[in-house]
């Protein structure tokens, strides 16, 4: 396998397996609430979407748009996306944005489905069925995304798919386990990783697209993906550095009145 | 037309959302390196310079975000 295959499918692996976490907090919440039958349901109808996205579009892309112009288009996507993540995770290290708690919002979505209409004695809980649906498949078309822009910028659309895939087998497999949600999988440094790595390589593969002949060519990504840590650590250390003298000043200064 | 919208409002929501400078920054860099490599500028400082501008638009959202 090459090193590029084998780095598709870790970058997929955890972009894939962040997201699974947070749409198994759902399918929980609503399966423990409500009805599980439905909430299955609802999961199954949302995956078969999710996969037929990835291989209607994915395929199309690899297989009729100019590799150049894939580079450019799909790679300047992923940089912008990998930018979102990477400066979100940036501020939640530094303290300036709320960390992501799954144990809160799990329980933030069991008071919200208690608080629905009674679930019906016989057939469909389409409460449960919409609420797992919608909740898979927004937090899955992040999956999909980053699969298929992955996937078709690096030429490695099969890889990228068994990494999101068997993210998706370990997270599930584990949350039946233990049944409750996995408050302790480290979401947010995940996404700090997965934000450097999808800015890396969408900086790499846009710059192509762009016609810049990279100088070590594919070494680059590595100096690429170390840059964007060392920068994304010290913007870490600044934010937190800033924030603690605005509270110092503010402390100073004293309450209002 | 209500699915229309929706289905442009959801990919504005995803790509842009409420950091429009995340999405412009990169384009805008992209373009610059391209202009870069129309002129016949050395590809290291190509690179260095769309790392530069990216790091760049980074940082600036960020000092948005805290400072607001």
């Amino acid at each position: 396998m090459s090193s590029i295959a084998l780095v598709t499918i870790v970058s997929s692996f955890l972009a894939s397996a962040v997201e699974f976490v947070e749409a198994v907090t759902i399918v929980l919440a609503v399966g423990v609430t409500r009805q599980w039958r439905s909430t299955l349901i609802g999961v199954l109808a949302a995956l078969v979407a999710l996969t037929l996205l990835v291989v209607v579009f994915g395929t199309a892309i690899v297989l009729f748009v100019p590799i150049d112009v894939v580079r450019l288009v799909v790679g300047g996507f992923l940089l912008i996306y990998g930018l979102q993540w990477l400066t979100k995770a940036v501020m939640r290290a530094g303290g300036a944005r709320a960390k992501h708690d799954e144990a809160a919002i799990y329980e933030r979505e069991i008071a919200a489905l208690r608080a629905e209409p009674p679930i019906p004695a016989t057939g469909m809980d389409w409460i449960s069925f919409t609420v797992a649906a919608k909740g898979v498949l927004l937090e899955g078309l992040e999956v999909a995304f980053i699969v298929v822009t992955f996937g078709a910028s690096a030429g490695m659309l099969a890889p990228a798919a068994l990494g999101a895939a068997v993210a998706g087998a370990l997270v599930l497999g584990v949350a039946v386990l233990v049944h409750r949600p996995l408050a302790a999988v480290p979401e947010n440094g995940l996404k700090f990783a997965v934000g450097v790595m999808l800015t890396g390589f969408g900086t790499f593969w846009a710059g192509e697209g762009v016609g810049i002949d990279w100088p070590a060519g594919d070494a680059t990504i590595l100096a690429l993906l170390a840059g964007y840590v060392v920068l994304a650590l010290l913007g870490v250390y600044i934010v937190r550095e800033r924030l603690t003298h605005r509270r110092l000043r503010m402390a100073v200064a004293g309450p209002e009145n | 037309m209500r699915y229309v919208r929706a289905f442009f409002g959801f990919w504005y929501d995803f790509l842009v959302g409420d950091r429009p400078e995340l999405f412009l920054g990169p384009i805008a860099a992209l373009f610059l390196a391209w202009l870069m490599v129309r002129a016949n500028l050395p590809a290291p400082t190509t690179g260095a310079l769309l790392f530069v501008l990216v790091t760049a638009v980074g940082g600036l959202s960020i000092a948005w975000a805290i400072r607001d």
